[in-house]
C-alpha cells in the first residue's frame, strides 16, 4: 500500500485533500469577491473622477467586509407568491456549477484540483449549466421583470457560448489537448498563444463579456429596463450568493481560462527555480484581466437587447467559424508549423477590426433611411 | 484498505436518482418541475458515465441535456399559457393496458439483467484522441449523416417561424389600416 502524501495513510489523505481543495476554493471565491467588488467600485470611481469607498478601513478597504456582514446578518426574505422550492433552488444552482469549475483551474504546475483530460470541456459544460440557475431563478420569482431578466440572459448565454466554444475549439486543434496543464506546457517562454491565435483571444474575450453578464453585455440586469432583472426579488445572502459570489467567481473563472489559454497560464520567469511562483504570476495575470473588465465596465454604455444578438449571430458566429475553418486547415496543411495559423489570426483580426467601421455606416444608412420613409408621411400629414 | 467501496454506494444514488427523478417526471403535475427533474435525471446518468471511465461523454451529456435541452423545454413552458394543470386526465383510462405493456417489457428485462454476468467492458472514451479519431475516420459518415440531418431540421424551423413572423406582420399592419 503506498503511503500518501505527508505520510498519511490514502484512505484519510483521499477525503481530507477533498475538504481542503473545496474550502481553499471557497475561502479564495468569498476573499476573491470581496476584493473584486471593492477594486470595482474604487477603479470606476478613479476613472469618473470620484473618490470611491474610503470610510471603513484605509482606503475603504474593509467597506465590502462591512457589506458582507451586512449582507449575511439580512432577514431571509422570500416574496409569499413565489416558487418556495426554486427560489430557494436557483442561487445554489447558480452557485455551484461556479464552484465546480474551481477544480481545474491550473494555479501552478503541481497546484491544481485534477488535471482532467478534457478540462475545457469540463469547463464549458460547468458554464452552460449555470443558465438552468438563472431561467430558474427568473421563473421563480413570480415578477415580470425577473422573468423577462431571467428570459434575455438565457438567450444571451446561449447565443454566445457559441463563439465561446469555437474559440476554444482553434485552441484546442492548435495545442493538440483538451487539459489546462498541457496547454500550458505548451507555451513555453514568450510564445504565448496570444501570439499564434489573436482572433480566438477576440471573439473569447468579446464572448466572455457577455458570459459573465458584464458591460456592455448586462442586458440581463438593465436597471432602467428591468429594475434588476433576475434577481430583483432576491435579497440579502441569497441575492449575494447569486450576484457577488457567483459573478466574480465566474469572471475569476474566465479570467482563469484566458491567462491559461492564451496567455501561459502560470508560466513566468523564475517559475523553474521555485514552481510555488507560479501561484503568483497566474495571479497577477488574471487579476491584469479582471482589471481590463473593470475597465470596459466603466468605460462602454450598455448594448441594446437586438443590438447584442445580432452582434452575435451576424458578427461573431460567422467571423469565429471562418476562423475554426482557417486554423484546421492549415493546422492539417503545416502540421509541424504554427506561422501559417499566426498570419492568417492576424490577417483575420485586422480585418474583424477594420469591417467594423463599415458595416456600421451601413447599418446607420440603413436606419436613416428607414426613419426618413416613417418620417415623410407625418409630415405630409400636418 | 482501497476505495473499491466507494463506487458500489456511488452507483446506488446515481441510480436511485434517476429512478426516482424519472418517475417523478412523469408522476408530477407541475411541468417546470418536470423539467427541471429531468435535468437532475440527465446530471445522474452523467455520473455513471464518469463511474465507467467515459468522462468525455459525460461532459457532452450535461453541455447539450442540462446545458441546452432543459433550458429549450423551460423556454418553451415560460412561452406557451401556462397553468400547472392537472395531467392525470390523460392517464386515467390507459391504466390498466401501461400496467400489461409494462409488464411485458420489464420482466423480460429484469430476467435478463440478473441472469447477466459478463464481466464489464474495459471503459473507453475517457479517451479523448482515441475517440476524436474513431468519430472523424471509421464513423464519419454517420457523423456526417447526423449533422445533416440536424441541419435540416434546423432550416425547417427558421423557415417555419420566418413565415409565421411575415404573415403576423402582414395581419398587424392590415390591422392598423
Amino acid at each position: 500500500m503506498p503511503i500518501g502524501p505527508f505520510g498519511l495513510d490514502p484512505v484519510i489523505w483521499a477525503p481530507l485533500r477533498l475538504v481542503i481543495a473545496v474550502g481553499l476554493a471557497l475561502f479564495l471565491i468569498l476573499n476573491g469577491a470581496l476584493l473584486q467588488i471593492y477594486l470595482e467600485r474604487k477603479i470606476q470611481a478613479i476613472i469618473q473622477d470620484r473618490l470611491g469607498p474610503y470610510h471603513v478601513g484605509p482606503f475603504g478597504l474593509l467597506q465590502t467586509f462591512a457589506d458582507a456582514l451586512k449582507l449575511i446578518a439580512k432577514e431571509d426574505v422570500r416574496p409569499s407568491a413565489t416558487d418556495a422550492w426554486f427560489f430557494v433552488a436557483a442561487p445554489a444552482l447558480v452557485f455551484c456549477p461556479m464552484l465546480a469549475s474551481w477544480l481545474v483551474l491550473p494555479f501552478a504546475y503541481d497546484i491544481t484540483g485534477a488535471d482532467l483530460n478534457i478540462g475545457l470541456l469540463y469547463l464549458t459544460t460547468l458554464g452552460s449549466m449555470t443558465v438552468l440557475g438563472i431561467v430558474i431563478a427568473g421563473w421563480a420569482s413570480n415578477n415580470k421583470y425577473a422573468l423577462v431578466g431571467g428570459l434575455r440572459s438565457a438567450g444571451q448565454l446561449i447565443s454566445y457560448e457559441i463563439p465561446q466554444i469555437l474559440a476554444l475549439v482553434t485552441v484546442a486543434l492548435v495545442v493538440g489537448s483538451l487539459s489546462m496543464r498541457t496547454i500550458t506546457a505548451s507555451q513555453p517562454g514568450p510564445l504565448v498563444n496570444v501570439l499564434v491565435l489573436p482572433f480566438s483571444f477576440l471573439v473569447y474575450f468579446i464572448a466572455a463579456l457577455a458570459e459573465t453578464n458584464r458591460t456592455p453585455f448586462d442586458l440581463p440586469e438593465a436597471e432602467s429596463e428591468l429594475v434588476a432583472g433576475w434577481l430583483t426579488e432576491y435579497s440579502g445572502m441569497r441575492w449575494g450568493t447569486m450576484l457577488a459570489l457567483s459573478e466574480y467567481g465566474n469572471v475569476t473563472v474566465v479570467c482563469s481560462i484566458i491567462v491559461t489559454l492564451w496567455f501561459g497560464g502560470w508560466q513566468g520567469p523564475g517559475v523553474d527555480a521555485l514552481p510555488l511562483l507560479g501561484v503568483v504570476w497566474f495571479t497577477l495575470k488574471v487579476y491584469a484581466f479582471i482589471l481590463a473588465f473593470m475597465w470596459i465596465r466603466a468605460t462602454l454604455p450598455r448594448l441594446r437587447i437586438d443590438q447584442l444578438m445580432s452582434f452575435c449571430w451576424k458578427g461573431l458566429i460567422p467571423a469565429s467559424l471562418l476562423n475554426v475553418l482557417v486554423v484546421a486547415t492549415l493546422a492539417l496543411a503545416f502540421p509541424s508549423s504554427r506561422v501559417p495559423i499566426a498570419i492568417a489570426n492576424w490577417l483575420l483580426v485586422v480585418a474583424f477590426v477594420a469591417g467594423i467601421p463599415f458595416v456600421q455606416r451601413r447599418r446607420l444608412a440603413a436606419l436613416r433611411a428607414r426613419a426618413r420613409a416613417t418620417a415623410q408621411p407625418v409630415r405630409a400629414a400636418s | 484498505m482501497t476505495f473499491d467501496f466507494v463506487e458500489p454506494i456511488v452507483f446506488a444514488m446515481l441510480s436511485v436518482g434517476v429512478i426516482a427523478a424519472g418517475a417523478a417526471v412523469v408522476l408530477i403535475n407541475r411541468i417546470t418541475a418536470a423539467a427541471l427533474l429531468m435535468a437532475f435525471t440527465f446530471l445522474c446518468m452523467a455520473g455513471m458515465f464518469v463511474l465507467l471511465g467515459a468522462e468525455t461523454i459525460a461532459a457532452f451529456q450535461v453541455l447539450i441535456y442540462v446545458g441546452a435541452i432543459t433550458v429549450l423545454i423551460l423556454y418553451g413552458v415560460m412561452f406557451t399559457k401556462s397553468g400547472d394543470r392537472p395531467y392525470a386526465l390523460f392517464f386515467q383510462h390507459q391504466t390498466p393496458i401501461a400496467a400489461i405493456f409494462v409488464a411485458a417489457i420489464a420482466i423480460p428485462v429484469l430476467l435478463l439483467a440478473f441472469s447477466f454476468n459478463a464481466p464489464a467492458p474495459p471503459p473507453r472514451g475517457g479517451d479523448l484522441p482515441g475517440l476524436a479519431t474513431s468519430v472523424f475516420t471509421d464513423f464519419a459518415f454517420p457523423f456526417e449523416i447526423a449533422s445533416v440531418l440536424l441541419l435540416a431540421a434546423m432550416v425547417g424551423a427558421i423557415v417555419l417561424t420566418k413565415r409565421d413572423e411575415a404573415e403576423g406582420a402582414d395581419t398587424r399592419r392590415r390591422e392598423r389600416r
